[in-house]
């Protein structure tokens, strides 16, 4: 296959986004319209690069991570939590769950209402305060590529998707399970990334490096 | 006996009241008082002794009959329901049953006309071929019908309010599936009851043209021709209904099944995690994906050094110590962190000289790691600064020519 750079006018901002873990849709417009219509030329080079490019046909683009480095991680953890609460949520109170998180809107006046109904299984996230909703969740949300905030009104966008498959993932688990007449589900724990290291200040980052290089040296 | 004209004429000229009133009995019966308020609402004008000899007129033609048992109500005569049904393009779905019953019918009527060439009676032969050809008609008809029905099903699905539960309003839409399109697909499957009963059918009126050939005339070969011609259409018409129905019909039963099985994998996921633990989500279901990555901060030209560096990397040769040879006295530094730093800075003030002190504390200290201490220690809001003039430093391996700073303990702690 021919890879001409000089085509990939947007080669740049679109690498940029999907390192960062960000999920490509029709939000970005520009980005996307050039993945979809060279979406085997930028595949290959990606994966030429070691980037393993997802074409979503539901309309989403992003890289799988390496295994080595990210496991399943509390973000996911809490990102699939909120997905679930908001289904249950939207269906009790007789709003189509679907329409909502495929490009359906929900406002930032909702959430108080949804933490107090959830507190129990939010706090098994560490989520306990709006803020922390809003931070933990709502903006790994917007950040990773899955909704945007348009001044406190969030919609979902297609990569949502990701999330409705855990949803029938765990019911076909189940079918699963209920044929086999498990009383225990084999639920295996997911491998967590420790984000408390990762959250190492650039601070002691930039010292540890520097004594390290001093001891290299030496 | 009613004289169809006046009815024909009746319902002519109240129309205008008759169509909306449709609407109402599609939903149900209405009772006299209902009747009344409604015939009121649309002839304001109106008298109550008129309203009531339009109603006893509407009685007295059949258009409006009692419901049974509940002499108060009343309901559109079926008839003309149906009739008005078709004039306002309403299209109730019948049932697949329907056609099964008219296809036996055909085949009883293929055997009718079989039994009459046989005997060579010819009168009774062409009255067959008449029934057998209005019989098709009526599948037809109701093929037709009962596409438009569908086109209609979906529709109601599709534009209902998105706010009602995707269940109950895809209702109308499994329900349909379950009793017309499952029942039809089998019926027009190929070896469905459908498909056997036109062979059968055909093969009759196929055998019948030969036999006219070779024993002479009975009936006029353009009536089997044409009998046949419509057999063949409503073979085709009912397989293009049939996939009509699917096409519409099975996308938006996949949708209602999905949101059914989205809904409940959430909520079975909430009662596993409610009682195990956000853990007890199975992993391999988890969606992978990268930690958002902070921005990686540097100027062009130091990523440029960067991997300058690493193109013109060349490992350094391994040495080993020597057995007999002395080792370094003094063991290597501990590493110093920006705590580290900083409490020593904190309580080395006042400093009259940052850049001076740090060159004190760290005589071999490469100028890089000097500058950025200087940078740290400068820029940290527990110290007051004053600029002071530009000089210059002497380091391990460079000059540098900078503005330093004096350092104080800021007003509060100083008081």
């Amino acid at each position: 296959m021919n890879i001409d750079l000089k085509e990939m006018t947007q080669l740049a901002p679109i690498f940029r986004e999907l390192f960062k873990g960000y999920h490509l849709s029709r939000s970005e417009p520009e980005c996307y319209a050039q993945l979809s219509t060279m979406q085997d030329q930028y595949r290959a080079l990606f994966k030429a690069l070691g980037y393993e490019l997802v074409c979503d046909p539901r309309g989403f683009y992003y890289f799988v991570p390496e295994q080595v480095s990210v496991g399943v991680n509390k973000t996911a953890q809490r990102l699939a939590l909120f997905t679930f609460i908001l289904v249950e949520s939207l269906a009790d109170q007789g709003r189509d769950p679907l329409a909502v998180l495929d490009g359906g809107t929900v406002g930032r006046d909702e959430l108080p209402a949804l933490l107090e109904k959830y507190r129990d299984l939010f706090v098994q996230a560490e989520v306990t305060t709006l803020e922390e909703l809003e931070e933990k969740i709502i903006r790994r949300l917007t950040q990773l590529g899955f909704a945007e905030d348009s001044n406190g009104i969030y919609r979902f966008l297609p990569p949502m998707h990701r999330f409705l498959d855990v949803c029938l993932s765990v019911q076909q688990d189940r079918d699963l399970a209920a044929t086999l007449h498990s009383k225990d589900l084999p639920l295996p724990a997911p491998v967590l990334l420790d984000e408390q290291s990762a959250e190492e200040s650039e601070e002691d980052a930039l010292a540890r490096a520097i004594a390290e290089e001093q001891e290299f040296d030496a | 006996m009613i004289d169809p004209k006046r009815v024909l004429r009746a319902l002519a000229e109240h129309w205008t009241l008759l169509e909306p009133l449709c609407e109402r009995f599609d939903a149900g019966t209405l009772s006299l008082p209902e009747l009344r308020l409604q015939l009121g609402a649309a002839l304001q004008d109106a008298s109550p002794a008129e309203i009531t000899a339009l109603l006893d007129q509407w009685i007295r033609l059949d258009i409006l009959v009692p419901v049974a048992k509940s002499p108060n109500r009343f309901e559109l005569n079926a008839q003309i329901h149906d009739f008005l049904a078709y004039l306002r393009r309403e299209h109730r779905l019948g049932l697949c049953l329907e056609i099964e019953a008219y296809l036996r019918h055909l085949e009883r009527l293929a055997g009718h006309i079989q039994d009459a060439f046989e005997i060579r009676d010819g009168q009774d032969l062409a009255r067959q071929l008449r029934l057998l050809d209005m019989r098709v008609r009526d599948v037809l008809k109701k093929l037709d019908n009962d596409e438009q029905a569908l086109v209609g099903v979906a529709e109601r699905a599709k534009t209902g309010d998105r706010q009602i539960p995707l269940r109950q309003r895809y209702a109308e839409v499994l329900a349909t599936w379950d009793e017309y399109v499952e029942p039809m697909i089998q019926l027009v499957a190929a070896d469905g009851a459908f498909e056997q009963g036109v062979r059968r059918v055909e093969q009759v009126l196929l055998r019948l043209l030969g036999e006219q050939q070779r024993l002479g005339q009975l009936v006029d070969d353009d009536l089997l021709l044409r009998t046949h011609a419509r057999i063949l259409e409503m073979q085709t018409s009912a397989q293009l209904t049939l996939r009509r129905a699917r096409e519409l019909l099975l996308p938006l039963r996949e949708e209602a099944r999905r949101h059914n099985a989205v809904t409940r994998g959430a909520a079975l996921a909430l009662s596993v995690i409610r009682k195990r633990g956000l853990d007890a989500v199975p992993q391999a279901a988890m969606p992978l994906f990268t930690r958002p990555q902070s921005n990686f901060l540097g100027a062009a030209s130091q990523v440029e050094a960067y991997v300058y560096a690493l193109a013109r990397f060349q490992p350094k040769p391994a040495l080993f110590p020597k057995a007999t040879g002395n080792r370094k006295s003094g063991t290597a530094r501990a590493p110093q962190t920006a705590r580290e730093m900083l409490d020593r800075c904190e309580q080395a003030l006042p400093l009259p000289d940052l850049m001076a002190w740090l060159l004190e504390q760290e005589p071999e200290g490469a100028t890089d790691e000097l500058l950025y201490w200087f940078s740290r220690l400068s820029r940290d809001p527990r110290f007051q600064r004053e600029r002071l003039e530009r000089r210059e430093y002497l380091t391990a391996g460079h000059h540098v020519s900078l503005s330093s700073f004096a350092l104080l303990s800021p007003p509060s702690v100083q008081g």
